[in-house]
């Protein structure tokens, strides 16, 4: 499933990020790299951002982004 | 002189540590790069005296963002010496993809190990004589915010050598990488790139690298390479596992507690974290501008004394007329920075060190989406409230240009303080308020329509937000001033002379009666198109100085006695029109300069065209329909 199907307060393991993405390099470089294991702390509402934790650290997406991450849950 | 280069990812405390090198002895400047400013100063290192620059916080050498671009830009074009690496010890992972880029540059280099504090208390104890080994550079453990450490960086910053190691991986991979250098290097390709790491950008598919490649005969070498590397995942995979071995190598981890309220869980709560902001916002309007009358005030008083003054000091009429104008171009700014200006630009470094804007930009996000921009173009619109020369300036930390061009025209539409005067004393005053409350959802109306319209005329795309939503800190008062001083200084260079040269060239106006003419050109598009008497043509460009200006000057112009007389001249329909055209029609000088300056000449033109017609067309309809 993408993230953008994801629960909140979860764990799930990134699967990849889908090709046509013009963030995919800055997915990767903050870590978001296939098998690495994320939590989806908090969706703003009205089709806001995603609010993410890998590696310890948390980071904001935009809901475009998150739809291009295929992740599987742990 | 040596030149040393401050690199780090966005809040590593790059800009705290530069404050602690350069902040006292030197006088740092900004440089205003093509679209982001660095910041340039000098010290002492013992005897000898060196550069350092602080360049904008980016995650990878291969850019995302405008900001990111100027960065690895200046890093490529500079003559830089040293490089001192910035990494925020508490997430060592990430920061070590960006060290091990910045190797490959293979320039002397130190990496400074900050908020070795931030990072015990999350339980993370990093041996750094081990780091050291393993990257083969310079390691030294600092605390910015507490200046320690730093003696001991500047000494190795003297001292900085080339990294021992290059980053090293499986012997498949580099030999897929040699081949394209080869390649590359036969071809003679003209790029300020290090081969290498032109090669490494290019297998990930980093757009400008590989364009670059396929302009030369070893495109097909290039493909071929993407297709046995996967696209450049096993580039990617390998020097993740790299960072993640090198992290276990050196840290230790103890368990923390965890603490059992997060402050978050409030702040970006999907209905109390608006309403959080909401309250923050408004606490701080209302302490600025009930701080700020008073001594606007003061400020008047004490301008109108030294005018009194001149006018018994200064003999000619003409002379005075220009001396006044200077003086009252003074005032003009005194009355806008010190009592406005400086108390909410304090406010904005606060929210800013304390972490809160990037959470700001989370809850905003989605609506700001809808005018074509991001989260992040929210603190222009909060600024705007209080002045549209800051506002004008938050663009600056814009990813694309044109979310830039977008926001800079939004943010100078929002209502100043100035312009609130103008609604109050007119449309409140004459109308009742329930008129300004009216006028204000027209704005943010219009504010909206104009962003979803301009989201689709621009052409180009701005990339979604990816930030970092940092731990929440406590400043330092010594950063929360030197950050304010330099946006104030902006505003000083910019807007002062700006209302200085307005003021003299308008008191000139005035002394040589070209008020008339003035009024002469506009009466056509005043009384014809806006139904307005032709005499306020003199007060709209004055307005242009500074907009309160409409309001204090209008029942001069009318030729009545005070304010509140203006109502018998002017009917309710026309009192309105006029507001309506005030709050909308071009920005004033100040701002002007200000969008000059970060977007460009064209762009302000053009603004200020759109006002112009926006104004014109919002007050057309209200002259119809009220």
């Amino acid at each position: 499933m993408r993230l953008t199907e994801a629960e909140t307060e979860k764990r799930y393991r990134v699967v990849s990020i889908v090709g046509g993405c013009h963030a995919r390099d800055r997915l990767l470089k903050l870590g978001l790299i296939p098998g690495v294991i994320v939590e989806l702390k908090r969706k703003a509402p009205m089709r806001g951002p995603f609010m993410i934790n890998v590696n310890g650290s948390d980071i904001v997406i935009g809901r475009g982004i998150a739809s291009k991450i295929e992740v599987e849950s742990v | 002189m040596k030149t040393v280069a401050l690199i780090g990812q966005p809040n590593c405390g790059k800009s705290t540590l530069f404050n602690q090198i350069a902040g006292y002895k030197s006088l740092a400047a900004n440089f205003p790069g093509a679209t982001v400013t660095y910041t340039k100063g000098t010290t002492y290192i013992g005897n000898e005296l060196v550069e350092v620059i602080d360049l904008p916080g980016t995650y990878s050498l291969s850019w995302y963002d405008d900001a990111e671009k100027e960065t690895v830009k200046a890093l490529f074009s500079m003559d830089i010496d040293v490089i001192v690496n910035i990494v925020d010890a508490s997430m060592l992972i990430r920061s070590i993809e960006l060290t091990l880029e910045l190797m490959a540059l293979g320039k002397p280099m130190v990496v400074a190990l900050n908020m070795i504090d931030e990072a015990l208390k999350k339980g993370i104890c990093i041996d750094v004589a081990k780091l050291q080994e393993v990257l083969g550079v310079k390691v030294v453990p600092i605390i910015a915010k507490k200046g320690k450490g730093i003696k001991e960086l500047l000494a190795s910053i003297l001292k900085a050598e080339k990294p021992r190691k290059r980053c090293v991986y499986t012997r498949k991979t580099e030999e897929a990488i040699d081949r394209l250098v080869g390649c590359i290097r036969e071809v003679q390709i003209q790029t300020r790139w290090p081969l290498k790491l032109m090669a490494i950008k290019a297998i990930e598919g980093f757009e400008p690298c590989v364009e670059e490649i396929r302009r030369t005969p070893c495109k097909g070498v290039l493909s071929q390479i993407r297709k046995e590397l996967d696209n450049g995942m096993v580039i990617i995979n390998e020097r993740h596992a790299l960072c993640m071995n090198i992290f276990e190598q050196v840290c230790r981890l103890k368990k923390v507690k965890k603490r059992r309220f997060d402050i978050d869980d409030l702040l970006m709560h999907p209905v109390f974290g608006y309403v959080a902001m909401l309250l923050i916002f408004m606490a701080i309007f209302y302490a600025v501008f009930r701080g700020g009358v008073p001594i606007e005030n003061l400020v008047v008083n004490v301008f109108d004394a030294v005018d009194k003054y001149l006018a018994t000091v200064v003999s000619g009429k003409l002379a005075f007329a220009i001396v006044k104008g200077a003086v009252d171009g003074v005032a003009a700014a005194m009355g806008i920075a010190l009592p406005y200006l400086v108390p909410f630009l304090f406010a904005m470094s606060l929210l800013e060190d304390i972490g809160y804007l990037p959470r700001i930009a989370y809850l905003m996000d989605s609506t700001m989406h809808r005018m074509g921009v991001h989260g992040t173009s929210v603190i222009s619109f909060v600024a705007g409230y209080g002045c549209s020369v800051p506002a004008v300036m938050a663009t600056r930390i814009l990813k694309s240009r044109k979310e830039k061009y977008i926001t800079a025209l939004l943010a100078s539409m929002v209502p100043c303080s100035a312009r609130t005067t103008v609604i109050m004393g007119l449309a409140g005053y004459f109308l009742g308020y329930g008129y300004v409350v009216f006028l204000y959802a027209l704005n943010l109306l219009v504010i909206l329509i104009t962003g979803v319209i301009l989201k689709r005329l621009l052409p180009g795309v701005s990339p979604e937000m990816i930030i970092d939503i940092p731990p929440y800190r406590l400043p330092t008062l010594k950063s929360l001033l030197l950050k304010t001083w330099q946006k104030v200084k902006d505003f000083v260079y910019l807007a002062i002379p700006m209302l200085i040269v307005g003021s003299v060239v308008l008191t000139l106006i005035n002394y040589f009666r070209f008020d008339a003419y003035i009024n002469a050109v506009f009466a056509p598009f005043l009384s014809g198109i806006l139904g307005l008497p032709a005499s306020v043509g003199v007060v709209l460009i004055f307005g242009i100085l500074k907009k309160e200006l409409t309001l204090i000057m209008l029942y001069q112009a009318l030729g009545v006695a005070g304010i509140a007389a203006v109502g018998n001249v002017l009917t309710h329909q026309q009192i309105l029109t006029f507001t309506v055209f005030v709050m909308f029609y071009i920005p004033c000088i100040a701002t002007i300069a200000a969008i000059n300056k970060e977007v460009g000449a064209r762009v302000s033109t053009l603004i200020v065209i759109a006002t112009l017609f926006i104004a014109t067309l919002l007050a057309l309809f209200t002259r119809v329909v009220f």
